[in-house]
C-alpha cells in the first residue's frame, strides 16, 4: 500500500497507477478501529491527566478532617433509682464507655451498664456505718477516696478487668476499699470537700472539715533495700486565712500544689512539697467581680489550672515566671466561652489537653486548653441542674450526671481537637512558656505532653533557605545568562549550556551530602574570606581587563570575541583563592583572630556548622542552572532585529544588552527567578542535611532552620496514620503544592505572554 | 580608562566572571567527588612513626592539614584503624611531634568482617591450638594457602543462613498464613488444618537439620592467625572472619591496580557490611536499578497517552492550554509532595484496600499497606510523567503536520496515521523524556524516604521463592545509601570514603544518563530544524 520510501528517494516512477483494490469490509473495519482508538485516547488522556490533577484533591482530603467540627451525639438517658448524687468527682466510666459508676450519699458504688440501659447490684461502701457520703475526689486513674458525713475517709480502688472470649469482652468492676480513717479526730465534722494525689512517694488527702479549716493527711512511704518498708502517716490540720469560705479544692498528680478557691473569687495555692510545713505560695484574684470560684481542674500533666466561677466563667492558669522576672505565680493564659449558670464540674481529657465544663442550668462544654478555644456546647435534655461531668477516658464520649442522680451519655467526635489556624499559624501560649510563642515540636517524650503545632516556624525556615539561596543564586545565574546569550561565542555556548544542564541534573542528596559534610566543616574555617569574595573577585577580573589591554595587539587579536569567560576562569579561581587568604588576615588583624567570637561580641550571633550560608550555597547548585536555563531562553528569543537595530545606531555591546534586550526579556527573567524561587522552596535533601533542622525563628545567615518539607521527610515516617501529627504534615505538604503550583502558574502564564510579544515585534 | 568604562568591557567581563564562577562550581564539585570517590580502593602504604615522646603510631595517612591557628604548622589524619583494640578508627598527628617514619615491608593490612581494617604485623599462625607458621614471612604465604578455603568455609555458611534457612523461613511463614486463613474462615480442625500441621513439623525438623549442619561447619573452622598492633597488642583473628591480607608497603604499582580492581568489583558487587560502612553497595545498585525500571514501564504508556491526547486528539483551546501548563507545573511542584500523596493515597489508601480483600491473614502486620518497591515506583512514575508528557509534546509539535496530512491524504486513517507516521517519528522525543525521568528517578531520594525505602533491606525484591517478584518488599536505593550512611552512622569518619564512592557512583548514573537525553535531544532538534522549512 504504502509507496515504499527506497523508491522516492530514487525519485523514479512508482508502480503503474491502477485501482485499488480494497474491500469494503477491511475498509470499515478500519474506520472502526480508528474511532475506537480516537475515543479510547481521549478516554484514557482525560483519565491520566485528571489522576494527576487529583494529587491536590487526595493530599487535601486528608487535611480536610483536621478542621471539620466536633459533633456530640447523644445516646442516652440512665436513671438509676435511689441515687442521690455526691458532689464532687464521684462518677465516672471505663475506656470502653460499657460500664459507669457513681458513689451515692447513700453509701453505696453503683454501675450502669450503658449499653444495655441496666443497672448492676449496687455495691454498699464498707465502714460508712450509717452516715452519709458527703464527698468523693479521685487522681484520674483507679485510686478514689470517698468522704463520710462523720469525719472519716474510705479509700478505694476501682479496677476493670477486661477479658476477651469468643471476640466478644466482657468488663468486670473489681472495687477495693481500704482501712477507713478518721481525720478530724474527735470532732467529727462532715467532709466537705475532698483534694487527693497518689504521687509515688505516697497518697496525699486534703479534705475540708470547717468553713477555711483543712486537714492534710500525708503518708510518707520509704522503701528499705532489706526487709519491708516503712510507712510514716501524719495529720495536721491547716486554717486557711481568707475571707469568706472555701468552696473549691484541687491537688495536683505529684502531690506538689495545693489549690484552694474561696468564695471571695481567690485562690489560694500552696507549696506541699515539704509535706510536714505546708506554705501558702500565693494568693490570686481570678474571676476579677469577687464571684465564688465554684470549680478547679488540673489538664493532664497538672500543669494548667481551669477555674470554673460563679458566674459561669472558665478561664485556665498557669504557674510561671512573669516576663519581667520575679516570683513564680499563677497567670491567666485564656478565657473561655462563659457559661449561663455557675460552673459546677471540671473534666479534664485523660489524652490530651481538652476539658468539659458543666453549669447549674445544665448546660455542657467541650473546650481545648493549648487553643484556648471552645469546641462544642451541649444540653442536658431535660435542662436539670448538673451535679458532675465526666470526659472518656478516649475522649470519645460525655457523661453528665443531674442531681436526681440520671446519667446522659453522649458519644464525642473530636478527633483533632488541638488544631486550630491560631494553634498552625498563630502564636500560642504553651504550658511552661512565659508568652504566646511560634513553637514546633510534634512529639514529646511522656503521654501527657502538650503537642505544638505551628507551622509558622517551618514556613519561616522554608522562606529562610529560599532567600539565601537566591541570594546566592540569582545575580550568579542572571549574569551569566546575559553573558552567554549576548556575548558568547556560538560555538562555546554549545558546550557551556549542557555542563548548566547537567548542573540542573545532580541528585540533591549528593549536594545535601556534600554540603553538610564537606562544605560545612569548610566554610566554617574561611567565613571571613567568603565574605570577601563579592568584593575580591569582581576587583580580579578588572584587573585582568586592564592587564589584557594592555598586551599588544598581536596576542590580543589571536582570542576571539566571546571567549573571555574561559580567559576568566583561572582568574575567578585566583581571585577566590586571594579572598579567602585576605579572610585569614582580616581574621587575624581586625575580628581579634576568631571571627565566632568577633561575631558574638560585636554581633551577638552565634555561629552553627550546618547554617544558612551552607544551605544557600548547595541550593545555589540547584537553583542557578534552572534560572539560567530560562533566562537565557528568553533573553536568546528576543528578536535579532532589535539588536541589529541597535548597534546600527551605534550602541555598543553593552548599552544594547543592557538597554534594548534585558528590558524587553524582563519578563522571562522574572518568570525565571519565580521558578527558582518555587525549586528551592520544595528541596528537601539539601534542607534536611546541611541544616541543623532546629525549627528557631530568626534570619542570621549563621543558624540553621527547619523547612517544611524536610520536616516532612523527617517525621511522616513515624506519624501514626490518621492522627494529627499526620494530617499536619499532608497540611505541610498542602502548603508547598499550593504555594509552587502558584508560583510556577504565574510564571508561565508571564512566559507565554512574552512569548507572544516576541512574536509581534 | 573613562572610555573603557563607557565602552561597558568591564560590565561584559564581569558577567562573563559570573559564568566562569557558575563553572568553576562545578567543575570543583565534580574533581571532589572523583578526588575522594576514586581513592577508596588503593592500598595505600602503611606508615610507621615515631614520636618525640617514643610513641609508636601504625597506620594510613589520609589527611594532611594546616594546624588551625598555627601557620606553617601542618598535622596528619592517620587511619591507625583496629577499632576494638584502640577505640578509634583516625588520629591526628601534628607533624612537628614525629621524630622518625618508616615503611615497614612486614606491615600487613586486614580487611575482615567485623571491627574495619586490621593493620599490624603478623605474628603466628595457628590452626587448632598449633602454631602452623612464625614470623611474618612465613605467616603471610600460610595465610595466603589457607584463605580461600576459609572464603569458602564461610561461602557455605552464607549459602546455608540466606538460602537453605532462608526458603525454609519463608515456607514456615507460608504455611502460617494458610493455617491463619483457615482460622478466619472458621475452620480450626480438620483434614487441611493437619496437613499444614505436619507440613509445619517436616519444616521445623528440616531447620534444625540445616542447624545442625551449621554448628558443624562452624566447629571446622579453627585456624586464626596472631596479629601485633602498636603498644603491642595482639589479636587473635579467625581466619574465617579474614575476608583479605596485603602487605602495601611491598606491593608494586600493578599489584596495587588488580588489588583497586577487585576493590571496585567488590563495591559494585557484594553486599554491605558493618552498618553500611564496608563491603559493597550490590543492594542499593539492584534496588536503584529495579525501582526505575519499574518506574519506567509504569511512566511511559501513561505519559505518551496523555501527550497524545493534548496534542492530537484534544481541541486545541483555553482548557486544553490550561490543562497543559498544569501539567507543565506539576513538574515543578517538590518532590516530597509526591510523596507524601503516594503515602496517603498509594500505600495507606490502596495498600491498605488491597491488604484488607487479599491478604487478611497477615493483619495486622501490612503486606502493601506499609512502603515498598511498587508504592515508591508508582511514586516517582507520577513524579516524573509530567517530564515524558513535555518531552513528547514537544516532539509532536516539532513534526511538520505535512507528514501527517501526507499520510492523511494517502488515505490512511488516523489511527494509522499516529501509529505509522507520527509514532516512529515522534519516539526519539519519548525516549529522551523516559532517559530524564529515568535520571531524575534514580537521584530523587526525598519521596522514597517516606514511601519504602530502607537503610538494610533483609532481602531483595527479586529472589527464588514464588512469586519471585515480591513488590510489596521494601528496599534499598543508592541515592538513600549516601544520605544514612553520611548522617545517621555511628562512625562517620570511616564511612565518609564509602559515601564519597557512592556519591560517585550515583553521580555517574545520573550524569550519563542526563548526557545521552542531551545529545539524543540535539541530534533531533537538528534533524527537524532541517525538516520543518
Amino acid at each position: 500500500m504504502a509507496i515504499g520510501a527506497e523508491a522516492l528517494k530514487a525519485g523514479g516512477p512508482g508502480p503503474p497507477a491502477g485501482p485499488l483494490a480494497i474491500s469494503r469490509a477491511r475498509t470499515s473495519r478500519r474506520i472502526l478501529l480508528d474511532r475506537l482508538s480516537s475515543r479510547l485516547v481521549v478516554v484514557g488522556g482525560v483519565i491520566i491527566i485528571v489522576s494527576i490533577l487529583a494529587i491536590l484533591v487526595v493530599i487535601a482530603g486528608e487535611v480536610y478532617p483536621l478542621f471539620k467540627k466536633p459533633t456530640a451525639l447523644f445516646l442516652g438517658r440512665h436513671g438509676v433509682p435511689g441515687a442521690i448524687p455526691v458532689p464532687g468527682d464521684a462518677a465516672g466510666v471505663e475506656e470502653y464507655r460499657e460500664l459507669a459508676y457513681q458513689v451515692t450519699a447513700d453509701g453505696m458504688l453503683r454501675f450502669v451498664a450503658l449499653k444495655e440501659d441496666r443497672t448492676l447490684a449496687p455495691v454498699p461502701v464498707p465502714g460508712v456505718d450509717g452516715a452519709a457520703v458527703t464527698a468523693a475526689a479521685h487522681n484520674g486513674k483507679s485510686s478514689h477516696v470517698i468522704g463520710t458525713s462523720d469525719g472519716r475517709v474510705i479509700p478505694l480502688e476501682l479496677v476493670f478487668d477486661v477479658t476477651f472470649k469468643d471476640g466478644r469482652r466482657t468488663i468486670t468492676p473489681r472495687a477495693e476499699f481500704g482501712q477507713p480513717f478518721l481525720l478530724d479526730g474527735e470532732r467529727r465534722r462532715p467532709v466537705r470537700r475532698l483534694a487527693f494525689a497518689a504521687p509515688p512517694s505516697g497518697p496525699l488527702t486534703v479534705a475540708q472539715v470547717g468553713p477555711t479549716e483543712l486537714v492534710v493527711r500525708t503518708i510518707v512511704e520509704r522503701k528499705a533495700l532489706i526487709g519491708p518498708g516503712t510507712k510514716i502517716e501524719s495529720l495536721q490540720s491547716l486554717a486557711v486565712p481568707v475571707e469568706g469560705e472555701i468552696t473549691a479544692l484541687r491537688l495536683d498528680g505529684r502531690g506538689e500544689d495545693l489549690f484552694v478557691g474561696t468564695s471571695r473569687g481567690q485562690v489560694v495555692r500552696y507549696d506541699m512539697r515539704d509535706t510536714a510545713n505546708p506554705t501558702r505560695a500565693d494568693v490570686t484574684d481570678v474571676t476579677g467581680n469577687h464571684g465564688a470560684v465554684t470549680a478547679l481542674g488540673l489538664l493532664i500533666g497538672d500543669r494548667t489550672l481551669v477555674v470554673g466561677d460563679q458566674a459561669g466563667g472558665v478561664s485556665t492558669w498557669q504557674v510561671i515566671s512573669p516576663p519581667r522576672g520575679g516570683e513564680r505565680r499563677l497567670t491567666r493564659v485564656y478565657r473561655f466561652e462563659d457559661h449561663a449558670g455557675p460552673v459546677i464540674a471540671i473534666s479534664p481529657s485523660r489524652r490530651d489537653k481538652g476539658f468539659t465544663t458543666a453549669d447549674a442550668s445544665g448546660q455542657i462544654h467541650l473546650h481545648y486548653g493549648t487553643s484556648g478555644r471552645t469546641l462544642l456546647a451541649m444540653r442536658a435534655p431535660d435542662g436539670a441542674p448538673l451535679r458532675a461531668v465526666v470526659f472518656a477516658p478516649k475522649t470519645d464520649g460525655l457523661l453528665a450526671l443531674d442531681e436526681r442522680g440520671v446519667l446522659s451519655h453522649w458519644q464525642v467526635e473530636n478527633p483533632h481537637p488541638e488544631v486550630s489556624l491560631r494553634t498552625l499559624f498563630g502564636k500560642v501560649w504553651y504550658e511552661g512558656y512565659a508568652r504566646p510563642e511560634y513553637v514546633w515540636q510534634s512529639t514529646g517524650g511522656t503521654d501527657d505532653y502538650e503537642a505544638k503545632f505551628s507551622l509558622t516556624p517551618l514556613i519561616y525556615g522554608t522562606l529562610k533557605g529560599t532567600f539565601y539561596a537566591l541570594l546566592l543564586a540569582v545575580p550568579l545565574a542572571l549574569l551569566a545568562a546575559l553573558y552567554v546569550s549576548e556575548f558568547m561565542h556560538p560555538t562555546i555556548k554549545g558546550y557551556v549550556k549542557p555542563v548548566i544542564e547537567i548542573m540542573a541534573a545532580l541528585p540533591s542528596v549528593v549536594l545535601g551530602f556534600l554540603a553538610g559534610l564537606w562544605l560545612a566543616p569548610m566554610v566554617e574555617r574561611v567565613v571571613p574570606g567568603l565574605f570577601l569574595i563579592p568584593l575580591v573577585v569582581p576587583a580580579c577580573i578588572l584587573a585582568a581587563l586592564l592587564l589584557w589591554r594592555g598586551l599588544p595587539v598581536s596576542i590580543r587579536g589571536r582570542m576571539r570575541v566571546g571567549t573571555e569567560a574561559l580567559l576568566l576562569v583561572p582568574v575567578v579561581g585566583i581571585g577566590v583563592w586571594i579572598a579567602l587568604a585576605l579572610g585569614g588576615l582580616v581574621e587575624a588583624q581586625l575580628l581579634g583572630g576568631n571571627y565566632r567570637g568577633w561575631l558574638l561580641s560585636a554581633l551577638g550571633l552565634t555561629y552553627d556548622q550546618r547554617n544558612s550560608l551552607v544551605v544557600g550555597i548547595a541550593m545555589g547548585f540547584t537553583v542557578i542552572p534552572i534560572i539560567f536555563t530560562i533566562a537565557e531562553d528568553s533573553l536568546a528569543n528576543v528578536p535579532q532585529h532589535l539588536r541589529a537595530g541597535s548597534l546600527a545606531l551605534g550602541a555598543t555591546r553593552w548599552q544594547t544588552a543592557l538597554r534594548i534586550v534585558l528590558p524587553t526579556a524582563s519578563p522571562g527573567i522574572f518568570s525565571a527567578i519565580m521558578i527558582g524561587f518555587g525549586r528551592a522552596v520544595g528541596e528537601t535533601m539539601i534542607v534536611l542535611m546541611a541544616t541543623g533542622n532546629t525549627p528557631v525563628m530568626d534570619w542570621s545567615i549563621f543558624n540553621g532552620f527547619r523547612a517544611l518539607s524536610a520536616n516532612i521527610a523527617v517525621e511522616l515516617p513515624e506519624a501514626p496514620e490518621g492522627g494529627t501529627l499526620f494530617r499536619v504534615l499532608f497540611l505541610a505538604a498542602f502548603l508547598l503544592f499550593c504555594l509552587t503550583f502558584l508560583v510556577n502558574t504565574v510564571a508561565e502564564v508571564v512566559r507565554l505572554k512574552l512569548r507572544r510579544k516576541y512574536r509581534y515585534l | 580608562m573613562k572610555r573603557l568604562w563607557k565602552s561597558g568591557e568591564p560590565f561584559i567581563w564581569l558577567t562573563g566572571g559570573a559564568l566562569a564562577l557558575a563553572l568553576l562550581l562545578v567543575a570543583g564539585l565534580v574533581a571532589l567527588i572523583l578526588a575522594n570517590g576514586l581513592g577508596l580502593f588503593w592500598p595505600r602504604d602503611v606508615v610507621r612513626m615515631t614520636l618525640a615522646d617514643g610513641k609508636v603510631m601504625t597506620g594510613q595517612q589520609v589527611e594532611r592539614e594546616a594546624v588551625p591557628g598555627k601557620p606553617g604548622q601542618y598535622r596528619i589524619k592517620l587511619r591507625v584503624a583496629n577499632r576494638d583494640l584502640y577505640g578509634a578508627d583516625f588520629q591526628w598527628v601534628d607533624e612537628a611531634r614525629i621524630a622518625t617514619r618508616e615503611y615497614p615491608p612486614d606491615a600487613v593490612v586486614v580487611e575482615r568482617t567485623e571491627w574495619g581494617l586490621l593493620i599490624g604485623t603478623i605474628q603466628e599462625v595457628r590452626d587448632g591450638g598449633r602454631t602452623v607458621a612464625v614470623g611474618s614471612a612465613r605467616g603471610l604465604d600460610e595465610l595466603r594457602r589457607q584463605l580461600p578455603e576459609a572464603a569458602r568455609l564461610r561461602e557455605e555458611i552464607r549459602r546455608i543462613e540466606k538460602g537453605d534457612i532462608g526458603a525454609i523461613n519463608f515456607a514456615q511463614d507460608r504455611v502460617r498464613l494458610a493455617l491463619k486463613r483457615l482460622e478466619i474462615k472458621g475452620v480450626t480442625r480438620g483434614p487441611d488444618v493437619d496437613a499444614l500441621q505436619s507440613q509445619m513439623g517436616a519444616l521445623q525438623a528440616r531447620y534444625r537439620e540445616q542447624e545442625a549442619r551449621l554448628a558443624g561447619l562452624r566447629k571446622r573452622q579453627t585456624a586464626s592467625v596472631v596479629v601485633t598492633a602498636d603498644d603491642g597488642k595482639e589479636k587473635d583473628l579467625p581466619l574465617v572472619q579474614v575476608l583479605n591480607v596485603y602487605a602495601p608497603n611491598t606491593m608494586g604499582v600493578f599489584a596495587k591496580s588488580g588489588h583497586y580492581a577487585a576493590g571496585v568489583w567488590e563495591f559494585v558487587s557484594d553486599d554491605p557490611r558493618e552498618a553500611n560502612t564496608e563491603g559493597g553497595v550490590f543492594p542499593a545498585i539492584f534496588g536503584t536499578v529495579m525501582m526505575v525500571m519499574i518506574m519506567s514501564i509504569m511512566v511511559t504508556p501513561l505519559g505518551v497517552l496523555a501527550a497524545f491526547y493534548l496534542r492530537e486528539y484534544a481541541r486545541q483551546g483555553t482548557f486544553v492550554s490550561a490543562v497543559r501548563i498544569a501539567v507543565n507545573n506539576l513538574a515543578g511542584v517538590p518532590s516530597i509532595v509526591f510523596g507524601v500523596f503516594g503515602v496517603g493515597f498509594f500505600i495507606y489508601f490502596v495498600g491498605g484496600t488491597i491488604d484488607r480483600w487479599f491478604f487478611a491473614e497477615a493483619l495486622p502486620t501490612p503486606t502493601f499497606g506499609t512502603g515498598g518497591i511498587l508504592w515508591a515506583s508508582l511514586t516517582l512514575a507520577l513524579l516524573t510523567v509530567p517530564v515524558v508528557i513535555v518531552a513528547t509534546e514537544e516532539g509532536l509539535a516539532a513534526i511538520p503536520s505535512e507528514m501527517r496530512e501526507a499520510s492523511l491524504a494517502l488515505g490512511a486513517t488516523k489511527l494509522e496515521t499516529t501509529l505509522r507516521v507520527v509514532l516512529p517519528a515522534v519516539m526519539p522525543s519519548i525516549l529522551t523524556g523516559l532517559i530524564l525521568a529515568m535520571a531524575r528517578a534514580a537521584g530523587e531520594v526525598a519521596p522514597l524516604m517516606i514511601t519504602g525505602v530502607v537503610k538494610l533491606a533483609p532481602a531483595l525484591p527479586i529472589d527464588g521463592f514464588w512469586p519471585f517478584v515480591h513488590l510489596d518488599r521494601k528496599f534499598m536505593h543508592l541515592g538513600f545509601h549516601i544520605y544514612d550512611v553520611g548522617f545517621q552512622s555511628p562512625n562517620v569518619d570511616a564511612a565518609r570514603p564509602m559515601v564519597f564512592t557512592t556519591t560517585l557512583l550515583l553521580l555517574l548514573i545520573v550524569v550519563l544518563l542526563n548526557l545521552f537525553a542531551i545529545g539524543l535531544r540535539n541530534r533531533l532538534r537538528r534533524k527537524y530544524a532541517m525538516a520543518a522549512v
